[in-house]
């Protein structure tokens, strides 16, 4: 899988994020997120060079931005993406266990994919629903207060 | 013009333009602040925190390179709390630093190492795992990179993107784990490149064509110019065992700043080079230079009525090309030229001139050769062959009757002399912008070997009766300022370890 | 701020309406001057919600007037402080408030554009913030003269992409401008030199939130509330072992830490006791259970030797070992730490490898020193205070709960 140039439909998100902003560079995160959605959850070399182009950077610089965040990933991910909070308040009220049940009955540690492809592991520091937790984000649906039973009927659930 | 600011550093009273940042204001003072990102031609970066201070009213201690000098400040760079926090951020860059020295090419001139002696704790109380990246990273033909030895500093960074124009580097990853990462290929393309080997404070950074030549310990180290052409940046020569093992530039404002190009930088292949001629040859075999001396002597005598070309390169000396000059003037010589490489410069450091002294041989008395040379009618030919990039055409060599040709290398001729290299002699030269500088001896590349300027004097001295030879460099210096009008005043000591200007009349463009 | 939280319809404008939204703008684009708008904000004694609590209006006042560069506002959306999630309340269910106290502090600095930087965590904030400014633009609320004012704001949502740095000012406007999250060395200040180096305010949610409120309702109303110190009303968020955790809305000074967490929070969900509460997310010092009678407002709590910072309340029970919860810190630091200085970039790292080392049962006798000596030559050489974000909590850990530490030391792995 090496990743795809950056299709019509995002180049044009893209220069619409441009006019909102004095210095197009200034788009270059919302329009990785952009680039990252459309090409499978990830970013190749491919993509991040295209994106590089674009912005009329140098590719090592586009490169050490998406380094620098959590949310950017340069390698294949699962067909979704599950993020579990490690913080203080999570772990508190049961994170710990949670990590070791999703390693336990999907065999995936922090950072790695399951064998069949359906979901990415990530531990996350603070997602920012402390009163609410343990708490994992799967993609953008939310799951908070979480028991081993939700995890279990959360993530058996994915396609 | 900003107002003074009168400040106190540790003690010393300095006066400095408001807004000095405290490193050159206690340099004025003649205090040094150790620091590892800041330079004086990059952007602040204010990241290593090894220049922190303590200013007196304000809390915090504070980043030397970052605070403007303020009227009334009181600065203390080296007090029991600021030494506290000094050695507290040498600690944290040697927690993960590889324990690379013995094999690690920056020992002897690394800052980490220095700073460590002087700054450090002493004593390594890590014990946990240090993190790893990669090492022995290629950026290309001439740069090697190492990450782990990297305290990411971002001088490299800057210079490229600031100096250079090439932004070809950029930090990847985040916290503790950040390493450099590099464009395109993976290979820096700017002809300045090296220069961030010369900045890098540490061995993250190290030369591949001088990767383990040699430990610094073992080498002599002369400053001097180089010669590739006529900009003239001042280095140092770092030599072992008289062999040229590398140049580094030396700082001068007036000239090169603290730059040089790669390419000047790399080439020097040619003082090594171990098919040069070290003695006198007639046709193709050895002659004592006293047999050979005499003969061209006779040579060029009976050449007189005919008619003699001499022809000097403008890699020679000034004071090589004054030797030359008064043989010249003896012998009554009409024809003088001089061959002048040229290419392509840029906008930094190159010069199109690719010879050191062009300048001086017009000064000499020298004009620039015919392009092509006519058909020559000389009786005899009194050659200096340029080190390269020009050359009189072999049809040319072999129609210009008795030829005494001075060369690096074995060529055809009747009589042929070894010439030296820019790193074998005390010389000047005249670079760029009328600027007089020095080169300084640092090997001798043979014993055997006489240099140019000796045989030229003493074919003169075959010639003239009476003529007294200059010895030592001053000597043949003071020689010259008798000369044109643009070195009257001028002494060797003058010229000095960064050189100076030529006065305004007389000088060239 | 939370009154009509739970109205789904106040994330609509047309609900917002309902409950008086927009009125505070109009009266002051109408009948106000800009710096009338930073007197009024001055006045009512608010303090940033971000985490510093610097006085917003006298914040204001730092951008220089009559220059020629654009203006430009922040909003701090970041939110990624441990034990915080009150902004997410105010984005996700009354937007408009939020928007409405930016419109009225880009008139008061003379901003005519203003980012609300939300971290990417946050899909549902981003979704309603955005559909919030649809709205607001459609109705003339946003963009080219607000109301017929001649005063022109716009405003758009830019995410962040997974970096708690960004939630520092400096730091947030590096991201902004599409690099890496570092801080910036200060000066110049961000008021002065921000966003492309043009006068910049960055203001957290609630505090923009408070704004509106602030002149919708006066200053006065506003400094009549909470206490000296501690005007208005306050968002904090309680989690980990209490009976009831979740944000709550009250002026600060009417109750002790222990009241609020005993009475309001219905004392721990295990029956344990407490052993320890960080008052403030997990930046500043915890405070031990002899600490809880103090007052709760920012200046009680800041003599008491800790902070109400971003509101972020965090309880224990004594299950937990100090020792865990200092790794816990530890490595979110080191994992969030930008790397750009090196105290901090290493330094950290080295403090979470210590107390890994000692929760696996290989701490020495000597960690306990290092661990202090290590945190003390963090704290104040760095640029910026993640580091002390660290150091401050750490060493309150190891003053308070030694005995945690010291039995590990002795043999007791806990992890």
């Amino acid at each position: 899988m090496s990743g795809r140039p950056l299709s019509p439909g995002v180049v044009a998100r893209i220069e619409e994020l441009w006019t909102r902003y004095p210095h197009k560079r200034a788009a270059l995160i919302p329009a990785l997120h952009l680039v990252q959605a459309d090409q499978d959850g990830w970013l190749s070399a491919e993509a991040l060079r295209a994106t590089a182009e674009l912005f009329d950077l140098p590719d090592q610089e586009v490169r050490g931005v998406v380094g620098f965040y959590e949310m950017f990933h340069t390698e294949p991910v699962g067909r979704h993406v599950v993020r579990l909070c490690k913080t203080l308040p999570c772990k508190l009220r049961g994170a710990d266990a949670l990590i070791a049940r999703i390693a336990e009955r999907y065999g995936v540690g922090r950072g790695e994919t399951t064998a069949d492809g359906r979901f990415t592991f990530e531990c996350f520091e603070c997602l920012g629903h402390c009163s609410t937790g343990p708490m994992m984000l799967v993609d953008e649906e939310r799951h908070e207060n979480l028991t081993v039973g939700d995890v279990d009927r959360v993530l058996d659930g994915l396609e | 013009m900003s107002a003074p600011a009168h400040l106190r550093i540790d003690g010393h009273a300095v006066t400095v333009p408001a807004g000095t940042n405290l490193i050159e204001a206690a340099r004025r003072a003649g205090v040094t602040v150790p620091h590892y990102c800041y330079h004086p031609r990059l952007s602040i970066a204010g990241n290593c925190r090894v220049c922190l201070v303590e200013v007196e009213g304000v809390g915090k201690l504070q980043i030397g390179c970052n605070t403007g000098a303020r009227d009334g400040m009181v600065v203390h760079t080296a007090n029991e709390r600021v030494k506290e926090a000094r050695g507290g951020v040498m600690e944290f860059l040697l927690i993960n630093h590889p324990l690379d020295c013995t094999i690690c090419d920056q020992a002897g001139e690394c800052k980490l190492q220095d700073y460590a002696v002087d700054h450090g704790t002493g004593v390594a109380r890590f014990e946990d795992g240090k993190v790893h990246k990669p090492k022995n990273v290629s950026w290309g033909e001439k740069v090697v990179f190492d990450s782990e030895r990297c305290i990411l500093c971002t001088r490299c960074v800057r210079f490229l993107d600031e100096v250079a124009g090439t932004p070809q580097v950029s930090i990847d990853e985040r916290g503790d784990r950040s390493t450099l990462i590099v464009g395109g290929d993976g290979a820096l393309t700017s002809p300045y490149q090296m220069n961030i080997i010369d900045i890098c404070p540490v061995g993250a950074l190290t030369s591949r064509d001088f990767r383990f030549k040699s430990r610094l310990w073992f080498m002599r180290f002369t400053e001097t110019i180089c010669t590739s052409c006529a900009r003239g940046c001042n280095v140092v020569a770092g030599s072992r065992n008289d062999r040229l093992l590398r140049m580094v530039p030396r700082e001068n404002p007036e000239v090169n700043d603290h730059w040089m190009c790669d390419h000047g930088r790399l080439h020097y292949a040619f003082v090594n080079d171990e098919a040069r001629i070290v003695t006198a040859k007639a046709a193709g075999r050895p002659l004592p230079y006293a047999a050979a001396i005499d003969q061209a002597a006779q040579l060029l005598e009976g050449a007189r009525a005919q008619g003699i070309l001499a022809v000097a390169s403008p890699f020679m000396t000034n004071e090589e090309l004054w030797a030359l000059k008064g043989l010249c003037d003896a012998l009554d010589v009409k024809d003088r030229w001089f061959l002048k490489p040229m290419g392509e410069g840029d906008d930094l450091l190159v010069h199109p001139e690719k010879c050191p002294n062009a300048r001086g041989a017009a000064l000499a008395g020298f004009v620039e050769a015919p392009a092509p040379p006519p058909t020559p009618t000389c009786g005899a030919l009194l050659y200096v062959a340029p080190r390269e990039g020009a050359a009189l055409p072999p049809e040319f060599l072999a129609q210009a009757g008795k030829r005494i040709v001075f060369s690096l290398r074995e060529q055809e001729a009747d009589l042929l002399f070894p010439l030296t290299t820019f790193l074998e002699k005390d010389g000047t030269v005249v670079s760029a912008g009328d600027r007089v500088q020095r080169l300084t001896k640092g090997i001798t590349f043979d014993r055997n070997l006489l240099a140019e300027r000796s045989v030229l004097d003493r074919i003169h001295a075959a010639l003239e009766p009476g003529f007294v030879a200059p010895e030592t460099a001053a000597q043949a210096f003071a020689r010259l300022a008798e000369g044109p009008a643009a070195f009257a005043d001028l002494t060797w000591a003058k010229v000095g370890a960064l050189g100076t200007p030529l006065a305004r009349e007389g000088a060239t463009a | 701020m939370l009154e009509h939280a739970g109205d789904p319809a106040q994330r609509t404008l047309e609900g917002y309406r309902r409950h008086g939204g927009y009125i505070a703008l109009e009266k002051a684009l109408r009948t106000m001057q800009p710096d009338a708008v930073t007197a009024e904000v001055l006045q009512s004694g608010l303090r940033g919600r971000g985490g510093a609590g610097f006085l917003t209006g006298k914040k204001w006042q730092f951008v220089p007037k009559g220059g020629s560069k654009p203006v430009y506002l922040c909003i701090n959306a970041d939110e990624s402080e441990p034990g915080t999630c009150k902004d997410r309340q105010i984005m996700e269910h009354d937007p408009h408030q939020m928007i409405e106290g930016a419109l009225l502090a880009a008139y008061a600095i003379g901003a005519g554009t203003c980012y609300v930087y939300i971290r990417g965590e946050y899909p549902h904030s981003i979704r309603a913030t955005e559909e919030a400014l649809v709205e607001a633009r459609a109705a003339g609320l946003v963009g080219r003269d607000i109301l017929g004012s001649g005063f022109s704001c716009e405003m758009w949502v830019h995410p962040g992409a997974g970096a708690y740095i960004c939630g520092e000012e400096t730091a947030l406007l590096s991201s902004l401008e599409g690099g890496r999250g570092y801080p910036r060395l200060k000066p110049p200040f961000p008021a002065v030199e921000g966003l492309w180096r043009c006068p910049t305010i960055v203001n957290n949610v609630e505090t923009l939130a408070c704004v509106t409120q602030i002149l919708r309702r006066g200053a006065a109303w506003f400094a009549g509330l909470g206490c000296a110190g501690s005007a208005g009303t306050r968002l904090f968020c309680v989690s980990g072992h209490v009976r009831r955790p979740g944000v709550y809305e009250f002026e600060c000074g009417k109750f002790t830490l222990r009241e609020l967490l005993e009475e309001f929070c219905g004392g721990t969900n295990t029956g344990r006791p407490i052993k320890g509460c960080m008052p403030g997310g997990s930046s500043f010092q915890v405070l031990s259970p002899a600490e809880l009678d103090v007052r709760f407002d920012a200046d009680s709590v800041a003599k008491a030797g800790s902070s109400l910072g971003s509101g972020g309340i965090m309880v224990f029970d004594d299950s937990v070992s100090a020792l865990d919860v200092a790794l816990n810190i530890a490595e979110f630091y080191s994992h969030e730490s930008c790397g750009q200085c090196t105290p901090c970039r290493e330094g950290s790292d080295w403090v979470k490898k210590i107390l890994l080392r000692m929760a696996r049962g290989r701490g020495t006798a000597g960690d306990l020193e290092l661990l202090w000596d290590v945190t003390r030559k963090m704290d104040g050489t760095t640029i910026c205070p993640l580091a002390e974000a660290l150091v401050w909590p750490v060493q309150s850990y190891l003053k308070k709960y030694r005995e945690d530490f010291e039995a590990a030391v002795r043999g007791g792995a806990t992890a």
